[in-house]
């Protein structure tokens, strides 16, 4: 061992080495801390949604009052939306983006480093407007003036949450540059448009996203702040403002975040299904144009958010008629999924039976979103339960199950070691049952008649709020066994794995797993050519 | 594994069967089992048509999937297919949802015109919504009410002209088939023609702490009763103080 070898390995096992996570630029542990981010504010929000289901399990229970059952529900969804599944997916796509293009990093490193970091601030405004006067947020995610003005909602809280969410947006924009320029310009050499990977596809669609959409959300809450602090008149309706302005922006960026949310998935589960089925995917190209297309018309529907709102008819024909469309891209994609398992050899490993749960369920939501763009049906049921079963089948059944298709999928790649497949095994029958329990009631709910973001409801709801807040505990079990797994499988178990333990890659042919589990730093001494 | 999951679709099919017929007997909030005016017969009628116009699909792609799951799991001796693609099959799953599709918008269509556009009105009533109150002004009459129920006569086109002096609300009568924001700085216009009954109804946009006791009640009377009550309320009015002072006070409180 020559002198330097030796320094190295000394440094490497030194308390030095662990602050080298503080200033590192490397992919892989940003994309891990990114991980890890997600991990602790899932368990912070899935705790908010605890207190929500507890609220109601009776319709007056008066477990907490009114402002903090808003906060709750408000800071739910802020933190699952902004730091869960976004950074989640950020964290999984800057482990394996480069990895899969045969890149050794992101474009920027250092620009990657920033954005995850901008987190931190973002994160201590959010935990903060919780001790300052008037609280936090009350006014639910959408932070719709004029409740959320000043003379509405005073006190600091609202600015907090703004500026949270514009830090966390522009490490969204800064992260999304970073995608986009890594898979124009990184890929080795041989890697053609239409050779690469699905995940690497459905994550370069998605920055685009992202980079169109972020700023415009960050504009809207821009004037929001202003009118709220400087006391102008965007949206100040006596002084000639528009709150209807503030709707139109926020929805053109978080109707496309919906997409954002669930295309990396959509990767993930072609990944998956293809691995374990032992067969390439179906309809490779139809795959890609479908994510292209999704994304496309993903910008044309915004306003189906809106049909009570006060948008004109013949407006609302359109919006409507283009959410309906966007379901065709996404039939090719689950139609293609079905066809690839179709005549596989199929391994019921963890990933699998998570990607299989997520085609269940996404299914589901696909189907109550047709009759949400249904405009008369939407004025029915749009600000119910309905809405919410819908887009936590969506969200739940499709983002989070896919996460965890992707986690269970690629753990052995990042740390070395397997994730328990007996704990996986209860981690997704309590995950999956638990989510049916909690949420398909709410379909049943929104269709009699129950409002969403109400802290107290007509008896006549009580027997299916009852089953709902049962689902959650399931679902509870479920993310705690799988924390502990993870926390488990992290810290305290030793070794590593081949380069394909799952033994896919003689039907998958990528480069992750042609690396050692875990990949050497700067991943590949010799770039690889693909043939 | 293999039976729970044919249980649990059963399960949730069947769920969702009871979900869209099911319900509270005699619950006039339940606009699928007792919809109360023409609109929401139609509303009705467009959401059923648009389930069975999709159902086949859900019950396609699940029970696809299900039959997967038991047909091909791992065995020793069997080789997985070759293929991966198959342009008519492609095609075929592009083209049977977009016709399906045309279908549902196209009936939409005439709906959202007679939602939006009321016909002749015979009687109209001005919404106020205020953090967390209704206030009702008969224009004809010159009546306001407020924290009361609505009072209108049965079988007669109510147009509803609303608007909020703070926060965004949302007018909402499930049985009545209609849903408005009310938004300040503007007018908004829907309008309803309902059969004899009590109804309930809520604020659906989120305004405030108290968003959620911020109810709507509706009674439908035949159009005797109804010009008793006028009578009623008339007098209440021009009887001096009591009456009108009760009201202020209740608003005041209200919006502290």
């Amino acid at each position: 061992m020559s002198e330097a070898a030796a320094a190295a390995t000394a440094y490497k096992s030194s308390w030095l080495n662990k602050l080298d996570w503080f200033v590192t630029g490397d992919h892989k542990k940003i994309g891990i801390m990114y991980l890890w981010f997600a991990i602790v504010m899932a368990i912070v929000g899935g705790g908010f949604a605890g207190v929500i289901r507890a609220q109601l399990t009776k319709p007056d229970s008066g477990l907490v009052t009114p402002e903090f059952y808003n906060q709750m529900v408000s800071m739910h969804a802020t933190l699952m939306i902004f730091f869960v599944i976004i950074p989640a997916w950020t964290g999984l796509g800057n482990y394996f983006v480069p990895l899969l293009i045969g890149a050794r990093d992101m474009a920027f490193p250092r620009l990657n480093a920033f954005a995850f970091w901008l987190a931190v601030p973002a994160t201590a405004l959010m935990f903060g407007s919780f001790f300052v006067v008037g609280g936090a947020i009350q006014t639910g995610w959408t932070a719709y003036p004029p409740l959320s003005l000043a003379a509405f909602s005073a006190g600091p809280g609202v600015d907090m949450w703004l500026m949270g969410i514009i830090f966390i947006g522009l490490s969204s924009i800064l992260g999304a540059i970073n995608f986009i320029v890594t898979v124009a310009n990184l890929r080795a050499p041989g890697l053609r448009w239409f050779k690469m990977p699905l995940f690497v596809w459905a994550w370069f669609i998605n920055a685009t996203l992202i980079l169109v959409a972020t700023p415009v959300l960050s504009s809207a809450l821009a004037m929001l702040l202003a009118d709220r602090v400087f006391g102008t008149s965007f949206l100040t309706v006596a002084k000639g403002g528009d709150p209807l302005l503030y709707q139109h922006l926020f929805w053109f960026y978080s109707h496309p975040a919906v997409y954002i949310m669930v295309l990396p998935g959509f990767g993930v589960i072609s990944h998956v299904l293809a691995s374990f089925a032992e067969k390439k995917i179906f309809g490779y190209k139809g795959m890609v144009f479908a994510i292209m297309l999704i994304g496309i018309i993903g910008y044309m529907v915004w306003a189906h958010h809106m049909f009570v709102a006060g948008i004109p008819p013949s407006l609302q024909i359109f919006f409507s008629y283009m959410s309906m469309v966007i379901a065709v891209p996404t039939g090719i994609k689950i139609f293609s999924w079905l066809a690839t398992i179709w005549g596989g050899s199929i391994r019921f490993t963890t990933p699998m039976k998570f990607g299989l749960g997520f085609i269940f369920l996404f299914v589901i939501g696909g189907m109550s979103g047709i009759l949400l763009a249904n405009v008369p049906v939407d004025y029915q049921v749009t600000d119910t339960y309905f809405v919410v079963a819908h887009f936590h089948y969506v969200l739940v059944g499709g983002s989070i199950m896919s996460m965890f298709a992707g986690m269970y999928y690629w753990f052995p790649k990042m740390s070395g070691r397997f994730l328990s497949e007996k704990l996986g095994t209860w981690v997704f029958w309590l995950f999956f049952v638990g989510m049916n329990v909690t949420f398909f009631p709410m379909h049943i709910m929104g269709i009699q008649g129950m409002a969403r973001r109400v802290f107290t409801y007509r008896p006549e709801f009580q027997s299916l709020n009852e089953l709902s807040s049962a689902g959650y505990l399931l679902m509870l079990a479920a993310g705690l066994i799988f924390v502990f797994d993870v926390l488990k499988t992290a810290f305290f178990k030793k070794g590593t794995l081949p380069a394909d333990p799952w033994q896919i890659n003689h039907v998958q042919n990528t480069l992750d797993w042609k690396v050692s589990s875990p990949p050497p730093e700067y991943n590949f001494l010799k770039i690889p050519t693909i043939e | 594994m293999k039976t729970k999951s044919i249980f649990l679709f059963l399960g949730l099919a069947a769920l969702f069967l009871s979900g869209c017929s099911g319900g509270h007997p005699g619950d006039i909030t339940n606009w699928l089992q007792n919809p109360a005016t023409p609109l929401a017969h139609e509303v009705r009628h467009s959401f059923y048509f648009t389930l069975y116009l999709i159902l086949p699909f859900l019950f396609i792609a699940e029970g696809l999937l299900i039959y997967v799951i038991l047909r091909f799991r791992k065995k020793p001796g069997r080789e997985p297919a070759k293929f991966h693609d198959n342009p008519k099959l492609e095609i075929a799953w592009t083209i049977a949802p977009a016709i399906t599709l045309v279908f549902v918008a196209v009936s939409t269509y005439g709906l959202i015109g007679r939602i939006n556009y009321s016909p002749e009105s015979d009687m109209q009533v001005e919404v106020t919504a205020q953090r967390f109150l209704w206030k009702y002004h008969y224009p004809e009459y010159g009546i306001t009410i407020s924290e009361q129920p609505l009072v209108v006569p049965e079988d007669k086109v109510i147009t509803l002209l609303g608007t909020s002096v703070d926060v965004i609300h949302s007018w909402w009568v499930p049985a009545f088939g209609i849903k408005r924001d009310l938004l300040p700085g503007r007018i908004v216009e829907t309008w309803f023609k309902a059969v004899k009954g009590n109804y309930k109804g809520q604020c659906a946009e989120l305004c405030g702490p108290l968003h959620a006791e911020m109810l709507i009640d509706v009674s439908v009377v035949s159009q005797e009763e109804f010009e008793q009550w006028v009578k009623q309320k008339l007098a209440e009015k021009n009887a001096p103080a009591d009456s009108t002072n009760n009201l202020q006070t209740s608003g005041s409180a209200e919006t502290k």
